[in-house]
């Protein structure tokens, strides 16, 4: 797809108030034009003195009358353009968001968040400044600067090009100049995020600043950093700065040539005095058209290039995708079988998981240990698809689940990731989402099954209560507990747990526990944890290290092969055991 | 709620505050006084220049193209009806004489001078034009070149203007940026947890920056268009007086009117302000939420919400769109208004020869030069608004009496010198965060050097807090501290944390050297002291794996080295302070058995012959204990060996029971 196709739409269904507005603010340029001109009459009637005072109120009412409708036709083309450029903003915000939306877990990783925030908001405001006011702008330029030439050039032609000369060196430097300050700038915006980081990094880590007295270092720190940004911004102004007077003096270059060559002929009657006042007003109105045109280059260029990146986001296809004539499915209620599942994130690099194989009968509880980037986390990822695997099958049911409805297989999961992840909204919102009438009662089952119920009564507003970005006002272990309720609030056949326990204490972390033995049975669950009692109970265990299964069975004969499982258990018993001396 | 406290810091800000925040800024500007003041002489000078730039064209007019001379006064009625404008010769010159001589029927003389009327100057040759008016070209050339020269100059002092009041505002809120920074980071432990650490980077970093803007357009502002505005206004009055006082009578209405303007273009911008922020917000949560928005299949309710957040904004900006259309016109109306006034009157005077032609073609580029100042007084006041709520926001935080909290009585030789720590007592302590909900009621307990103390207990039950009060992070509300017998509110705050070594359950490692996250703020040490250091505190085989060992750059987030290492390097960093006491808040996050096994020894070679305090979180670190404290719902209810509790069969007993 072409960038210019994603804004195109807009311009089509606005097309008629697109047209109008630019006819509206044509209508002004050319009225602001006849201005001086009126201006001119004045000018030479006085100069011959053949005017009284009723020819005067004539002019005054002319110039009165043509402001009286430059005001109506410019609130008209304000409303009109301005308006259609707010409107291609919503509309491509919309379509950003939307899809970002769609796109498989596998992009996320690689983008950057801070780039995606960039492009919904810088981009979409350079793509709107040049909708808007770039359209005025290269519109004025266009009527103002050629009206404004003829009819300097119906006065006296050969004087018209001598006030030209310094023109092209406006529209030149104001190419030249901004590039060097878009330039400058993003070095000014890299300083400043520098800047910002070194701060934020301070402040976040306060206490251990405090605690090991290095104020002075941070404050140096803050310091050097600090006047790299105002070097920066000074590089930059050095430039800002001599840009507007460097053009207001190509401008007034002009005005010197006509006040020389201008001021003679008028002396030699070639052109009369009012010829020359207007002359110098045209002038006036050359100059805003010259710079604009230097302007609205870059804001198109800008506009265009911002519309590129949007593009490419857009045009990203989600990687996980329903196949054509994928298939719907109701109910899952047999097993869940891995057949030689391969998996790595990247085509060419070494596999995260190797040679999978396992069948989950329905019901089943299956744990999951091992050490630290064992391919955990990713094995419990493959079964909603959040990746999809490279060699072998996954099945549900007998079904590949690359051939069903992605929608339908997500339907049959619940999954409680290993970071909690919370919105900004209550409570409530976070555990039951759309469900915002779900029954109370299940509610409150969820919240009990999480260990939850104590906490949420502690707040005021109970389940109403808003937690703040990302569920600042909770704690690790509290946030833990909300994922987990919003997992098991969904009765869903497969039941997916990433560490559950993790960040609980043990008292609340074995009663979550019970929890989930309590649900087992009912519902398949697929279950990591670094605690050995919150998988011991498990129908199968499987240890995996480097990708690969390496030990499989239930507790007990995983205990008697004593290998990594049983190390590990006996380690956390003598932690945990008590008279264990 | 985010957007809301942002709303809600926007309204604080009244009228009233502007001129107490004007002076409470302006001493920040003392260092650069001198500066500031040519800056300010360049404003003028370069206003004048300005002025003058339309005062040429009047000379040039006036005195050369159409001169006005005694003979205009007696321009006499020829046609009947018209007054006629003459041009005066010299005919004393015989180049001139001769010309007059020719074109007879065209002069009437008048002793040594000739007239003729101007609408009859182009019946004469050229050639002869140039020679009756050779002094007049002369004088257009000398006009220009003044001209040229002036616009030059301008260029330059705009240049230099610039130039000096960006780097007296950019120096200015450096000052206030590093002041800030430093007086933030001595506030209390209590003030950052009360306010999240975005709120103050914005401080820190976007509020000064406001400030600078507010400071360049003041000078800008004030200076500039004001003096400009008043030089106009002295220029017309010089020029006519009647007249000038006539085409104002538009003022009053532009005044109410950019004064309404200015309130509802304020008011349209702090929503759009609003709005984005809510729209980033929502971005951003999208992003780190996607995993769960596509697993619980929330797209479409996510969307529907953005959806509405997004039309919010259009509407908004509609409104902005609606106020500005509405604004600009009518002020160029007016304008207009002004000009129509100014022919019309001004005509009228030149008519009755009050007023000279040049004159009114100076009054109308005045006129024009004259709206261009307040068609923006909206777009700066609202500049100045934004800088000035900036400004409160830092004021408030300047004016906050939470700084660490320092001796409260003692000597000055007493306050800075405190011996090794030999005993830690802490006396019926009591403390809460917020009041009315308690975290430690009566806390009393002993420890001596040497000893290996550990409180255990529930989440909540008040374990960090005992950590909080012996850094002095916050103060207890009822009971004391004494360190060797002296009131730890005697002690200088830097002193005792000197003694101390404080190792937290987030490893938090600043970006920067290996080396540097070690040793910066413990003085100097050689190479061999850091190798022992780095060996006792088991990194040297990870850092040794690393291409640049010790010299390796952290980066954000750390990524190149795990949790574990991370942990590491905070045991190392604790090593390089030789303390005499380790308060260590244990992780509670597991880390892999390896690695856990090599932080357990290298916390056992820091704790060897030193007094340790350990907030454990895992009943086997306790074990090793001398003493273990058990907290339960902000006492201690339990005190002893791992063996005598355990034979206690208290609170202790389940606890280790619950983990089997």
């Amino acid at each position: 797809m072409k960038s210019v196709d994603l804004i195109k739409p807009y311009f089509i269904e606005n097309r008629f108030i697109i047209v109008f507005g630019i006819l509206c603010l044509t209508v002004v340029d050319f009225l602001q034009l006849v201005i001086p001109r009126v201006i001119k009459w004045a000018v030479d009637d006085l100069t011959a003195l053949r005017v009284d005072g009723r020819n005067l109120i004539v002019y005054a009412l002319y110039i009165v009358g043509i402001a009286i409708m430059m005001a109506l036709l410019r609130y008209v083309w304000r409303r009109c353009l301005i308006g259609t450029s707010r409107r291609v903003e919503e509309g491509l915000r919309n379509t950003l968001f939307g899809h970002i939306q769609t796109l498989s877990a596998s992009y996320f990783q690689k983008a950057k968040t801070g780039d995606l925030m960039a492009h919904a908001t810088n981009d979409i405001q350079h793509i709107r400044m040049a909708t808007g006011m770039g359209i005025v702008a290269l519109t004025d330029a266009v009527v103002l600067g050629t009206a404004a030439i003829g009819f300097m050039a119906y006065i006296n032609i050969t004087l018209t090009l001598y006030v030209l000369i310094p023109m092209p060196l406006i529209v030149f430097g104001t190419r030249v100049f901004t590039r060097k300050m878009h330039c400058l700038y993003q070095q000014v915006q890299a300083s400043f995020a520098d800047l910002t980081e070194v701060v934020r990094e301070r402040f976040a880590g306060i206490r251990i600043i405090k605690a090991y007295n290095r104020e002075r270092d941070a404050t140096d720190r803050l310091e050097t950093i600090s006047r790299d940004y105002v070097g920066k911004n000074l590089g930059l102004v050095k430039i800002t700065g001599s840009f507007f007077p460097m053009m207001m003096l190509f401008s007034n270059l002009s005005l010197a040539i006509v006040l020389f060559l201008g001021g003679r002929q008028t002396i030699y009657t070639t052109i009369t005095t009012g010829d020359f006042v207007a002359f110098i007003s045209y002038l006036g109105l050359l100059t805003w058209p010259m710079m604009a045109m230097g302007w609205v280059v870059n804001l198109i260029q800008r506009g265009t290039a911002s519309l590129d990146r949007i593009n490419k986001i857009l045009e990203t296809r989600p990687e996980i995708n329903d196949i054509p004539d994928a298939v719907s499915i109701k109910a899952v209620r047999d097993t869940v079988v891995f057949e030689n599942v391969i998996f790595s994130y990247e085509p060419d690099t070494s596999p995260v998981l190797t040679g999978i194989n396992l069948t989950v009968k329905h019901g089943h509880t299956l744990g999951i240990v091992g050490p630290p980037g064992s391919g955990k986390t990713t094995l419990l990822s493959l079964i909603p698809r959040i990746f999809d695997i490279s060699q072998g099958r996954i099945l549900i049911d007998n079904i590949d689940i690359r051939d069903m409805q992605i929608s339908d297989l997500r339907s049959q999961i619940s999954f409680m990731p290993q970071e909690p992840f919370l919105f900004a909204g209550t409570i409530r919102e976070n555990i039951a989402f759309e469900n915002r009438q779900a029954d109370t009662t299940i509610l409150m089952k969820a919240a009990d099954d999480a260990n939850l119920t104590t906490t949420i009564q502690s707040f005021p507003n109970e389940f109403e209560t808003v937690v703040g970005e990302k569920g600042v006002i909770l704690s690790g272990g509290q946030k833990q507990r909300i994922a987990l309720a919003r997992a098991l609030l969904r009765e869903t056949p497969i039941l997916i747990l990433d560490d559950p326990v993790s960040q609980v204490d043990m008292e609340t972390g074995s009663s979550i526990i019970n929890t989930i033995r309590a649900v087992a049975g009912q519902r398949t669950v697929f279950i990591v944890s670094h605690r050995i009692s919150a998988v011991q109970h498990a129908d199968t265990i499987i240890v995996l290290n480097n990708g690969r299964i390496v030990e499989s069975g239930t507790h007990e004969e995983l205990l008697e092969q004593n290998r990594y499982y049983a190390q590990t258990f006996h380690l956390q018993e003598i932690e945990e055991g008590y008279n264990g001396n | 709620m985010a957007t809301n406290a942002i709303y809600f810091e926007e309204e604080q800000l009244g009228n009233s505050y502007d001129v107490k925040m004007l002076k409470w800024l302006y001493p920040l500007t003392k260092p650069y006084r001198a500066l500031l003041a040519g800056s300010i002489f360049l404003v003028v000078l370069i206003t004048l220049l300005d002025l003058a730039v339309p005062y040429v064209t009047k000379i040039a007019i006036d005195r050369y193209i159409v001169p006005q001379s005694e003979s205009v006064e007696k321009t006499y009625n020829a046609v009947g009806k018209h007054k006629i404008r003459y041009l005066t010769v010299n005919i004393t010159d015989p180049h001139i004489r001769a010309i007059v001589g020719r074109y007879q029927h065209l002069f009437t003389l008048e002793g040594k001078t000739a007239l003729i009327p101007y609408t009859d100057l182009p019946k004469l040759e050229r050639n002869d034009i140039v020679v009756l008016r050779r002094a007049d070209i002369a004088g257009i050339a000398f006009i220009a070149a003044i001209f040229l020269a002036l616009i030059v100059a301008n260029f330059f002092f705009n240049f230099v203007q610039v130039m000096i009041m960006e780097y007296t505002g950019q120096m200015i809120m450096h000052d206030l940026r590093v002041r800030l920074f430093d007086h933030i980071q001595k506030l209390s432990v209590a003030f950052f947890t009360r306010n999240p650490v975005g709120r103050l980077v914005t401080r820190v970093t976007n509020d000064t920056q406001n400030m600078h803007e507010l400071f360049t357009s003041i000078v800008a502002f004030v200076f500039k268009d004001v003096f400009l505005v008043i030089g106009i206004t002295i220029v017309l009055l010089t020029i006519n007086w009647k007249l000038t006082l006539i085409s104002f009578m538009v003022l009053p209405v532009v005044l109410v009117l950019s004064i309404h303007f200015s309130v509802k273009a304020r008011d349209v911008y702090r929503i759009l302000r609003v709005k984005i922020a809510e729209i980033n917000t929502r971005f951003s949560e999208t992003i780190g939420g996607i995993k769960v928005i596509q697993l619980f299949r929330q797209e479409q309710a996510n969307y529907n919400g953005f959806e509405s957040l997004n039309h919010e904004n259009y509407t908004a900006g509609m409104i902005q769109i609606h106020i500005y259309a509405i604004f600009m016109p009518i002020i160029e109306l007016l304008s207009a208004v002004a000009l129509a006034v100014v022919i019309f009157y001004g005509g009228r005077r030149v008519l009755a020869d009050s007023i000279s032609l040049g004159a009114l073609v100076a009054f109308i580029s005045y006129m024009r030069m004259f709206f261009r100042p307040l068609r923006d007084i909206a777009e700066k006041y609202n500049i100045m608004q934004n800088a000035l709520a900036s400004a409160e926001r830092i004021y408030l935080i300047f004016n906050t009496e939470e700084a660490d909290q320092e001796p409260v009585d003692g000597s000055k030789s007493e306050r800075s010198d405190l011996q090794r720590i030999q005993d830690i007592v802490m006396e019926d302590v009591s403390f809460s965060y917020v009041e009315d909900e308690i975290v430690l009621k009566h806390i009393s307990f002993h420890v001596k050097a040497g000893e290996t103390i550990a409180f255990v207990g529930p989440t909540g039950s008040g374990k960090t807090t005992v950590v909080n009060l012996l850094t002095r992070f916050y103060e207890p509300q009822s009971g004391r501290i004494l360190i060797n017998g002296r009131d730890i509110t005697t002690i200088e705050t830097r002193l005792l944390r000197s003694r101390m070594a404080l190792v937290t359950q987030d490893p938090f490692l600043f970006s920067g050297t290996i080396r540097e996250n070690i040793i910066s703020g413990n003085g100097d040490f050689s190479d061999e002291a850091l190798n022992r250091i780095l060996e006792a505190s088991n990194c040297k085989s990870m850092i040794d794996r690393l291409p640049n060992g010790v010299d390796t750059e952290l980066s954000e987030g750390g990524a190149s080295i795990s949790s574990g290492e991370r942990q590491l390097i905070s045991i190392a960093r604790a090593f390089a302070r030789d303390p005499d006491l380790i308060i260590l808040d244990e992780a509670t996050s597991y880390i892999d058995s390896e690695t856990e096994l090599k932080i357990q020894e290298a916390l056992g070679n820091l704790m060897k012959d030193r007094t340790s305090i350990i907030v454990a979180h895992r009943l086997s670190t306790a074990r090793t204990a001398s003493r273990i404290l058990v907290l339960h719902r902000h006492r201690i209810i339990e005190e002893g060996t791992h063996g005598e509790l355990m034979e206690r069969k208290g609170f202790y007993f389940k606890l280790q029971q619950l983990q089997n």
